[in-house]
């Protein structure tokens, strides 16, 4: 018993021992900057094509489309907008395009074909729920706006703010944006996307990591260069790419 | 003609098995603790490809009472452990205790940081298979044959003294059967599992957590894949103590490893 006792307290000073020569070589630019390397290796493989996420059938769909993140939107404009159907509410297209436009929901439902998916949301935490997204593809929405040559990434401005006042955004690329499971949802399960889950309006992105589906998106800008390090998350550490 | 039983040297590892060795024995280290961190960020397994929230297969968390007092545990199906002090309740790697599944002196970084247990865990993740490539080609050399499967019951005989059980140039039955689970079950099972974790690699290969059962089962067997290798690393290093030291770490250094028998 002594002994089992001091082999397992010689274990677990072993492994802070490495915890702690971690955490110091976590610290040092050089170990950042190899550590950064994998997601660029990951995006050339993974993040170039376009294949499909696995689509599943109604009875697969999670009981609970489990929320997470910053919610509701704090401002008061959000609130207002809320109580009243989401009128006023309007979907800018604007940056490096030739025609920027603005929808209201009633037009995004109107102009635009209607689609549905039944996909998994695998979270950076690790859990999954399996939920129906409908919505407009963001594909659509962009060939009617015209990307200008110089236009490379696609910027999603948020109303959802982090209690410090920073707003939530996220970004893809020209080509991730036009994957065709790439969806502006304004219905989530056969009915308005729920406050919890972003409403009105919420981007979902299948292949990669729930962050980059946006909740909440009031802005989409086509830009040539990622503001930040592209993301709320991605400003925090987290991988831009996100589809490990 | 006569045999004498006399020492000799060999060379029992090439270079690049030795490498390979090292870098592996590293990454491994690297991977469990960033996974151990990875895994804090939601304590939870479920056998299914969604999260049934209610009902995971194991879970580890802790919380205090009403009175204060700390409590962690590891919840296995319905039988709770307690584990308070060193599982579900713990370091949280900032000098003090706190509601946390794997403690802080076991996890990379010790602190609570997902995004940074995350990026060490795909960069080891890469050193990994790519050492796991290069020694694939060694790895043929592990599959048992008949006479193994023969000579069996008396190696298992020798390893209830495993002090006595004397250096050969091959590898005995019961390494030979230990290495060869590791390198052609574990390790190929923890790369694949850890794949079908990515959404990413989903769309390329929905076959991939299909075959696993569904993701989150994926993350059943990653883990199951962990507690395997960590149980081989605990047989491994007992028996590098217990059957040689010095001999042992030498062949793994330079090579050379001193057997007995004929020459």
């Amino acid at each position: 018993m002594r002994r089992a006792r001091f082999l397992a307290l010689t274990g677990a000073t072993a492994l802070a021992g490495c915890s702690g020569i971690a955490d110091k070589l976590g610290q040092t630019d050089l170990v950042r900057n190899a550590l950064a390397l994998p997601e660029h290796l990951n995006f050339a493989i993974l993040g170039t094509g376009q294949p499909l996420a696995r689509e599943y059938r109604e009875r697969d769909i999670s009981p609970v489309f489990r929320p997470n993140g910053f919610m509701p939107p704090s401002s008061p404009q959000y609130a207002q907008w809320a109580a009243d159907g989401w009128r006023g509410y309007r979907l800018s297209v604007s940056g490096l395009v030739a025609k920027p436009a603005s929808y209201s929901l009633a037009e995004l439902r109107g102009r635009f074909n209607r689609v549905a998916q039944i996909t998994r949301h695998d979270c950076v935490e690790g859990w999954s729920v399996i939920g129906k997204w409908t919505g407009v593809r963001l594909g659509d929405l962009l060939a009617v706006a015209q990307p200008t040559s110089a236009g490379r990434y696609v910027v999603f401005h948020c109303m959802d703010d982090d209690g410090s006042g920073t707003l939530y955004y996220e970004s893809l690329t020209l080509r991730q944006a036009a994957h065709p499971q790439a969806l502006l949802a304004y219905e989530l399960n056969d009915k308005p996307v729920p406050v919890e889950n972003g409403a009105p309006i919420r981007l979902k992105v299948p292949t990669q990591l729930g962050y980059k589906s946006a909740k909440y998106v009031q802005g989409i800008e086509v830009v040539a260069m990622l503001p930040g390090a592209g993301g709320y998350w991605e400003d925090q550490g987290y991988e831009w790419f996100a589809g490990i | 003609m006569q045999k004498k039983r006399m020492t000799h040297v060999i060379m029992r590892h090439p270079l690049l098995v030795r490498i390979t060795h090292w870098v592996i024995a590293l990454s491994l280290f690297v991977l469990a603790m960033s996974g151990m961190q990875i895994f804090n960020a939601h304590p939870a397994l479920y056998a299914s490809d969604a999260s049934n929230f209610g009902s995971p297969i194991l879970s580890i968390s802790g919380e205090t009472d009403a009175q204060g007092n700390p409590h962690g545990w590891v919840q296995i199906g319905r039988v709770r452990i307690p584990t308070t002090h060193v599982l579900g309740w713990g370091d949280n790697g900032q000098g003090s205790e706190g509601a946390r599944a794997f403690p802080g002196w076991a996890t990379i970084p010790s602190e609570q940081d997902l995004a940074d247990g995350r990026r060490w865990h795909i960069f080891f993740a890469w050193i990994f298979v790519l050492c796991a490539a290069v020694y694939a080609r060694f790895a043929v050399k592990l599959i048992p044959t008949k006479a193994d499967f023969k000579a069996l019951p008396h190696t298992l005989k020798e390893h209830l003294k495993p002090w006595k059980i004397p250096p050969t140039a091959e590898l005995n039955p019961m390494q030979k059967l230990a290495y060869f689970g590791v390198v052609w079950f574990v390790s190929p099972l923890v790369i694949i599992s850890g794949l079908a974790l990515s959404p990413s690699v989903d769309a390329w290969a929905p076959w991939l957590p299909w075959i696993l059962g569904g993701r989150q089962f994926a993350r059943v067997w990653h883990f199951a894949a962990w507690i395997a290798l960590t149980g081989f690393f605990v047989g491994h290093i007992a028996m590098v103590v217990l059957t040689g030291f010095i001999n042992n770490m030498r062949s793994m250094i330079t090579g050379r490893f001193a057997v007995k028998g004929a020459k």
